[in-house]
């Protein structure tokens, strides 16, 4: 077996997944390298959002259209294995002022591409029979989607895998990023391992500034905690991905202080998944039972009907975000070789996608579909100057 | 043929816990649980799966496995093997959540 | 009425009850917290209606009067406050009242929640007539009922024994004991035995009296491969009717030719215990491996955890039998009061308990050598096997992630296949897909298979009204 290749993916997550299929698609050999085991991570411990509804206009919705775009051609790819459902997301605003905010914000999503409908009374109802008919109204993004982001992450290699364009190691840390004469990547060293290829993609999640200092160069990625809370399984009350307006203020939040904000969905499984909380608290694991409590109240609130379902278990993770909220994806210019998929905090399997496309173009010196100015590594330096783009 | 159930204890109370099962009145004794109640009364099985419709009974009898849920006084997803049985209890076998 | 206890002690079996009766002391407030109806556990498992469990040498009532008992409590969950220590206890009522949630504050807490029988995927295990050995033991201890009318008493250990004669003794009929190791095996391990062994092999040896007089035949060596369903029960739905027995090699791989079919309408299955440590993982409690394969908490000579305050006794310190127990759960409740009142307790007694403790623990370890169980060969069954009961996910669905989505350990299996995510949370399943993936655990791996972070299933809607969070939270 060969140890060199055309690019090396470290992580194993739905980002790296994605980077590694594009690599493929782009005609290149991949090696996939994760510390752990597929989608172990930020991708194992996620609901699997594909959102539009929750971006603001700029840089980040963008690379979201784009991304939902690329999944719902992926899923002719790869299968209905990963579970891929176009349910559409609607954010839900109880009092008159919070939904008159959520039209506001709709507006100026529209205008960059994003399909929003406001929706009152019995057309929310229509939407979601269940949903408190207190309500003052919402807003129905079909674009939104979700996936089982284990299964799309691991599905996307095991397709590379099968066509032997993709070698997988597990369970392989990697401990080294060897450079050559002029600074450039010449492959990763694992603890078992060395594997050789002129192109290293930092796809390690919430561990992307290890890895980036590894090659020598400063990614500041820090973790968010999230508790996700997992009732029974129930009879089909919940069709959308629905939450409640307050979610989309704590997605562009620098606050490090607890948030949560509904956020409830089904699952193919009959399961009903309750997001989301956002805390920094280091990698602090520990169950906080006001968090679970302030999640339980706020998905009652949208849906009355879950005070009889039982919470089974909760799962958490940390999301891996930059300091700006915006990912860090494309070549390091400090680093030859190197490129970047990480920080993309809560949004990971959404954007995914658009990553790895944008990974795999600039892999192979395609002028990319969107610049990748706003997610340069290098605009954490200090002394670095943005460039301007007209 | 209906399997007989045999019940070992000397001196116990007589069946006095009269409860319904699936809408038939039956006697049981007085302080066994909810899933001996449905052994005594010739069900091997009071749930179905919610994925293949399989039926399922009692298996771990200590709370632990949730293949015992049963329908009690409405309430679905209760532990048969956890609940003891009360005078004038509804018991229903449950098919897949439980919840309609 | 006050949140606050000085002890709690979660479970009221035998290693929980001794520890109530000796920390009892004068001034301090004690309290067990038990899921069941009534005080016993799974060894003294008694009717509703029945006297009352009281341990040997646990007859002061006086004492018993210092200590509170909340039958039909299930903990949920368990933190440590860490600007107090205080250990604060999350409790649900039972199935008729998952909605009446409670919290207690305890400034020191005994773990005693037992253990479950281990079990391992087969085929038609998950048929209707199909149960644990335990919980067979369990209706007819807490009921008078028996699993069936006649029974095949499957899998490996001395419990066997015990069940097969539970049921006899009950009136029923029992078609054959299958061992799947060999018993002399103890014999090679107990030789220059302990006094602690004696007893127990009394026990055990009473049991095989009672079954030979029964005329029950004791197969070893042997396993059941495959349980099928062709009869149907009073309401016309399927269940057991007959069972495979093979002969096995060393790794339980069955020989072909062997096949013995036994006509059944109840099989039971039991692979020893599993430890039920998810409270003790919620407190981030450090973890060792047991020499049965499992887990076991981590517990000094005093029964202390890793965690301040934090004491634990009897099965999930590792699997090791009532008597066991019994004396764990006294010396946990000494040094529990101990550290409360800030009097040591008598040495003379410590010392006395200490050796028992020591005789017992070595005759546990030599049963746990005596009765392995390789898991391997669960990865040879048919593909349609189930292996998690919950989701109905089978071992060809298990191998497929394993083999083309790159699922090498039982938390990407779960992630990837589901086994594991259903009612029960994986305590089924667990010891199986840890079989499937091919290579023993580690102890890190183990133990996040077996964390918990919700013990038992909560209403969300009692969560959400919970006063006492919204207290917590207000501090």
């Amino acid at each position: 077996m060969t140890n060199s290749f055309d690019a090396i993916v470290v992580g194993a997550g739905v980002v790296g997944a994605s980077c590694a299929h594009y690599l493929v698609e782009a005609g290149l050999s991949v090696a996939v390298v994760d510390r752990g085991s597929v989608a172990a991570g930020t991708t194992g411990a996620g609901e699997g959002n594909i959102l539009v509804s929750d971006k603001e206009p700029g840089p980040e919705l963008d690379l979201a259209l784009l991304s939902q775009r690329l999944w719902t051609e992926l899923i002719d790819v790869i299968g209905p294995a990963i579970e891929l459902e176009p349910k559409g997301g609607l954010a839900v605003g109880y009092e008159q002022h919070t939904f008159d905010h959520l039209r506001a914000f709709a507006t100026e999503q529209a205008a960059c591409g994003v399909v929003a409908t406001p929706v009152t009374g019995a057309d929310l109802l229509e939407l979601e029979p269940n949903l408190n008919p207190e309500a003052a109204g919402g807003v129905f993004y079909p674009q939104d989607m979700q996936t089982q982001p284990m299964l799309a992450a691991a599905h996307l290699i095991a397709r590379g895998v099968r066509m032997g364009r993709i070698t997988l190691h597990t369970n392989a840390n990697v401990v080294a990023i060897p450079r050559d004469a002029r600074g450039a990547v010449t492959g990763v060293e694992t603890t078992t391992q060395t594997l050789q290829a002129p192109l290293v993609v930092n796809a390690a999640g919430t561990w992307g500034g290890e890895i980036a200092a590894l090659a020598g160069v400063n990614v500041p990625i820090l973790p968010r905690r999230g508790f996700i809370l997992v009732t029974e399984p129930l009879p089909v009350i919940v069709n959308r991905k629905v939450y409640s307006a307050e979610y989309v203020a704590n997605v562009a939040s620098d606050d490090a202080a607890l948030q949560t904000a509904a956020v409830v969905e089904g699952t193919h499984s009959g399961t009903i998944l309750i997001g989301a909380s956002r805390e920094r608290v280091g990698f602090d694991r520990t169950l906080d039972w006001t968090v679970v409590q302030r999640l339980a109240q706020q998905a009652l609130q949208l849906f009355p009907r879950l005070a009889q379902a039982s919470l089974l278990r909760t799962y958490g993770g940390f999301r891996p975000y930059c300091p700006d909220h915006l990912p860090v994806i494309g070549p390091d210019a400090r680093v030859p070789g190197l490129m970047h998929a990480c920080g993309h905090e809560g949004a990971g399997v959404g954007l995914s996608a658009a990553t790895g496309f944008l990974i795999a173009q600039a892999a192979i010196g395609v002028s990319p579909l969107l610049s990748l100015a706003p997610f340069a590594a290098e605009r954490f330096d200090a002394h670095h100057v943005a460039v301007v783009h007209a | 043929m209906p399997i007989m159930w045999r019940s070992f204890m000397p001196n116990l109370p007589v069946n006095s816990v009269h409860i319904r099962i699936d809408g038939n009145d039956v006697a049981v004794r007085p302080g066994i649980s909810v899933a001996a109640a449905l052994l005594t009364e010739g069900y091997r099985s009071w749930r179905t799966t919610r994925g293949q419709q399989q039926p399922r009974g009692i298996f771990c009898g200590i709370g632990a496995c949730f293949d015992c849920l049963v329908i009690l006084n409405g309430q679905p997803n209760v532990r048969a093997c956890m609940t003891t049985v009360e005078p004038g209890d509804e018991i229903a076998t449950q098919e897949g959540t439980g919840h309609v | 009425m006050s949140d606050q206890r000085d002890i709690i002690i979660i479970g009221a079996g035998a290693a929980g009850m001794n520890a109530a009766y000796v920390a009892a002391e004068p001034g301090l407030a004690v309290t067990v917290v038990d899921a069941n109806p009534c005080p016993g556990g799974q060894y003294h498992r008694r009717g509703a209606l029945e006297q009352r469990y009281r341990p040997s040498g646990c007859s002061d009532e006086n004492r018993w009067a210092r200590v509170e008992i909340l039958s039909g409590q299930q903990v949920y969950a368990v933190n440590s406050m860490p600007d107090t220590g205080h250990v604060l206890v999350r409790m649900r009522g039972d199935e008729r009242h998952p909605h009446e949630i409670g919290i207690l504050r305890a400034r020191a807490l005994i773990v005693t929640t037992g253990a479950m029988d281990r079990q391992l995927a087969i085929p038609g295990w998950q048929l209707p007539g199909v149960m644990a050995g335990g919980g067979a033991q369990s209706l007819i201890k807490g009921s008078g009922v028996l699993p069936g009318q006649r029974t095949l008493v499957t899998g490996t250990g001395p419990f066997l024994l015990a069940v097969a004669a539970s049921i006899v003794q009950a009136g029923g009929e029992v078609a054959a004991v299958i061992e799947a190791n060999a018993p002399a095996g103890l014999a090679r391990h107990t030789r220059k035995m302990f006094p602690a062994a004696v007893a127990k092999t009394a026990e055990a040896a009473r049991f095989a009296g009672i079954l030979a007089r029964h005329r029950v035949p004791y197969l070893t060596r042997r396993r059941v491969t495959r349980i099928a369903a062709g009869a149907v029960d009073t309401q016309g739905r399927a269940c057991v009717s007959e069972a495979t027995v093979q002969r096995i090699d060393s790794q339980w791989q069955p020989k072909p030719g062997t096949e013995q079919r036994f006509d059944v309408d109840c099989v039971t299955l039991g692979f020893g215990f599993t430890a039920q440590l998810d409270l003790l993982l919620q407190l981030g409690c450090a973890i060792t491996d047991a020499p049965d394969g499992g887990l076991a908490v981590l517990v000094d000579e005093r029964q202390a955890t890793s965690r301040p305050s934090v004491f634990a006794a009897g099965e999930t310190t590792g699997i090791g039998g009532v008597d066991l127990a019994s004396v764990e759960g006294r010396v946990a409740g000494l040094h529990a009061a101990a550290e409360l009142t800030g009097r040591a307790p008598a040495t003379a007694l410590v010392k006395s308990l200490h050796r028992q403790r020591r005789h017992l623990h070595g005759f546990a370890t030599a049963l746990a050598l005596a009765f392995p169980v390789p898991t391997q060969w669960v990865n040879d069954q048919p593909g349609e096997t189930i292996v998690c009961r919950c989701e109905e996910i089978t071992l060809g669905d298990i191998r497929s992630a394993r083999d083309d989505l790159g699922a090498t350990d039982p938390r990407s299996i779960k992630l990837l296949t589901r086994a594991g995510m259903g009612w029960c949370q994986g305590r089924m399943c667990s010891f199986s897909v840890e079989g499937i993936c091919g290579r023993q655990a580690n102890v890190a791996a183990q133990a996040a298979s077996a964390s918990r972070p919700v013990s038992v299933p909560v209403p969300l809607g009692a969560i959400a009204r919970d006063e006492n969070v919204m207290r917590e939270s207000a501090q």
